[in-house]
């Protein structure tokens, strides 16, 4: 009881304080709120020199487009990124997650990360909830070991792949992989065709769209193109836009407050009354 | 009925040149039945930071406590107001705490940052964060507000201009919605000076 | 040993309101290598001695600054092992901070912190407390920061600060040579010339080690070629 009064921030872990209630709600016939998806078509492929990384920037919420630009494609380490499916709130999370723990680990062993590691992390984690924490995952990154992709599934089975894609839009995704990779391709022609595998997404898949988001990850460099290709710019927006005409709206009351600004006068200008 | 439809909410929030606005309706219903006509969801955290909150009234007001609980903590820990960034990621955490049994509740977070540049975002009800450069909305009024703003937002506007598109889309969208109404709460916060007005709407 | 009756249990206090076994962690510090720290205007410097037991020790297998996160370092005087407890767990407490927050610790609520485990520890049933002081230097949105922390959990603020055997000698050498105004550079030359002062031997880049940390934010800690091109300017 004491503890309930004095909260202290969360030190990890989840809290089941409201189950009980939202439980007695579902009972009664009120439905659980549904969580923001990424929808989603992810990629990632080895290429000659390391590997790359590729995502739509779609977020949903069932039918609803909630997010046109979202970053799908997460830090872990300096030569580690993911890019996560699923619920938008378990990727983030379970993502920054393990990404501290790596840091912790970085300064603890004095070395880089190694890919195995980060996959280690996440697989126990999502094991151990046995699919609730629901994260999709396509993990890639170059450490002393070479290059390394990986697949991450909700209930914690992995797989270790040459290509790989998650996420609604893995089957348009997967179609142009197959259809097109092959060993020991170049920088441009692995962006072309990760490019290609999220584009199939976005055009081919309702759940993802907007825009291509690309990680190049080689031996000690990396660079995350955001918002590499623009395929789907607004066409729509009039180029005036709308002007409302000032006191257009009826007013009820008015109050304003002025800031009284801790502002630092640096030069000798006189405030405006 | 889903449970957001409980208590019925509109909430949206836009971004102007270095200044925001946040609106939000003023009903509170019990399923269709009015309970009360001037309910706050919009909150002050301090001068410059805003939060609102859609969904479950009792939820509502409950998160309201725990933020402003957490934000008066690292204001007297760190001698300091938040950034609307470090707040929204608080407010992530906490929800998200909460992942296997969440609040009801929506939030939608406005501020001036650093150089009073602003910073709006909204999360769902487990912390998942989205920031948006235009406007962002939530509450069941959300789909009719998500095409309103898309068509009346334009960048760069200025305090009065930002007041009158705002209240116009809260407007507009709440009248094809039946579980919010009632009028609405705006403020427009630039550098400067807060204008908080109450707009007259349709009472049905 | 007049006091030695008080000094069997932490929570208690001697009739002249000491806590001997606090007094006693100090004079580990006190008989421990010597450190300092010197805040300069536009960084911090760190710099330590790293004087080994025996010479058949492979001096690169041992760290005495460490970082915190990648603006905050740490060194210390005293009990090695007692440090790294408190390094663990204050790398913890920066990233729990960064978790929550999503913004890099400040360098002042670190100290804290870590202060608060030290003073646990003079407080808890079962445990002694740390025979380490610490130097904690950072650089963050209120700039380069040198905070020293003691056993008992206190915590200051330093324009510059020594511990450890030399301390007194080291200390008035530091207030000869202080000036608000001075470089990180220049702050690098008055730390080595603060070390050698009471110096056993001779100084190299292999029996110190130096940690800077500048407007950069990014700390960092400097090879034995980098301390011994230093020591060559100096000379």
């Amino acid at each position: 009881m004491a503890n309930t009064a004095i909260e202290l921030p969360p030190k990890g872990g989840f809290s089941f304080d409201l189950c009980r209630r939202n439980e007695m709600l579902a009972k009664k016939g009120v439905q659980s709120p549904s969580f923001r998806k990424t929808g989603t078509t992810i990629v990632g492929l080895v290429f000659q020199d390391g590997v790359i990384l590729g995502a739509d920037t779609r977020a949903t919420e069932g039918p609803i487009v909630c997010d046109k630009n979202c970053e799908k494609i997460h830090y872990m380490a300096p030569n580690i990124y993911c890019c996560g499916a699923g619920t938008a709130a378990d990727t983030e999370a379970v993502t920054d997650m393990v990404s501290s723990q790596l840091e912790l680990h970085r300064y603890a062993t004095g070395r880089e990360s190694r890919v195995v590691t980060a996959l280690t992390l996440l697989k126990s984690h999502l094991y151990s909830y046995q699919g609730h924490v629901s994260a999709a995952l396509v993990l890639g990154g170059v450490d002393c070991t070479g290059p390394h992709l990986h697949t991450i599934y909700p209930h914690g089975s992995t797989d270790t792949l040459p290509f790989a894609t998650m996420g609604s839009g893995s089957l348009a995704a997967m179609a142009m992989f197959e259809s097109r990779y092959r060993e020991g391709m170049t920088r441009e022609e692995g962006i072309k065709l990760v490019c290609q595998a999220i584009c199939s997404g976005i055009f081919n898949d309702l759940g993802s769209g907007s825009n291509v988001d690309v990680c190049v990850i080689t031996k000690g460099q990396k660079e995350y193109l955001r918002n590499y290709e623009l395929p789907n710019p607004r066409t729509y927006v009039s180029s005036k836009g709308y002007s409302f005409a000032k006191g257009h709206t009826e007013v009820l009351s008015t109050k304003i407050t002025p800031l009284k600004e801790h502002v630092k006068i640096i030069e000798g200008d006189a405030m405006e009354e | 009925m889903s449970i957001f439809e409980y208590n019925g909410s509109a909430l949206v929030a836009m971004v102007g040149k270095n200044c925001f606005a946040i609106a939000s309706d003023r009903r509170l219903g019990v399923q269709l039945q009015t309970i009360a006509t001037d309910f706050q969801r919009i909150f002050k955290i301090h001068d410059k930071l805003y939060v609102g909150l859609s969904g479950l009234a009792t939820d509502v007001q409950t998160l309201y406590q725990r933020f402003a609980f957490r934000h008066k903590l690292y204001q007297l820990r760190e001698e300091r107001n938040m950034r609307p960034e470090t707040f929204a990621s608080l407010v992530s955490a906490l929800l998200y705490e909460k992942r296997f049994g969440p609040y009801f509740c929506q939030p939608v977070i406005a501020g001036l940052g650093e150089d009073d540049k602003p910073f709006i975002c909204t999360m769902d009800s487990i912390g998942a964060k989205e920031l948006a450069k235009d406007f962002v909305v939530a509450g069941t009024a959300a789909e009719s507000l998500y095409g309103a703003c898309e068509s009346m937002y334009k960048p760069d506007m200025e305090p009065e201009e930002l007041f009158e598109t705002i209240s116009q889309a809260l407007l507009s969208s709440i009248d094809r919605d039946c579980l919010s109404g009632w009028g609405g709460h705006v403020y427009v916060v630039s550098p400067n000076q807060v204008i908080e007005r109450t707009l007259k709407g349709r009472m049905d | 040993m007049g006091d030695s009756q008080y000094s069997f249990s932490l929570t208690t206090f001697s009739p002249s309101g000491k806590l001997v076994q606090i007094e006693h962690a100090l004079m580990a510090v006190g008989s421990g290598q010597t450190s300092l720290g010197i805040k300069a205007a536009n960084g911090v410097v760190i710099a330590t001695e790293k004087k080994l037991p025996s010479i058949l020790v492979d001096e690169s297998s041992v760290q005495k600054i460490q970082l915190l996160t990648s603006n905050i370092g740490v060194t210390y005087s005293g009990m090695g092992p007692d440090s790294r407890v408190l390094v663990r767990k204050s790398r913890k407490q920066a990233q729990q901070y960064y978790k929550l927050y999503k913004e890099p610790i400040p360098v002042t609520q670190l100290v804290r912190e870590t202060a608060t485990v030290m003073q646990e520890f003079t407080q808890s049933g079962g445990v002694r407390p740390f025979g380490v002081s610490l130097l904690v230097a950072g650089y963050d949105d209120n700039g380069p920061q040198l905070y020293q922390v003691d056993p008992s959990g206190s915590y200051f603020s330093w324009k510059a600060s020594a511990m450890g055997k030399n301390v007194t000698n080291a200390k008035s050498f530091l207030e000869k040579r202080y000036t608000e105004d001075m470089e990180l550079d220049d702050a690098v030359h008055t730390a080595i010339l603060t070390l050698k002062e009471g110096f056993e031997g001779q100084i190299s880049g292999k029996n110190i080690e130096i940690g800077v940390v500048g407007t950069d934010r990014k700390f960092r800690v400097l090879t034995p070629a980098e301390i011994s091109d230093f020591l060559a300017e100096v000379e």
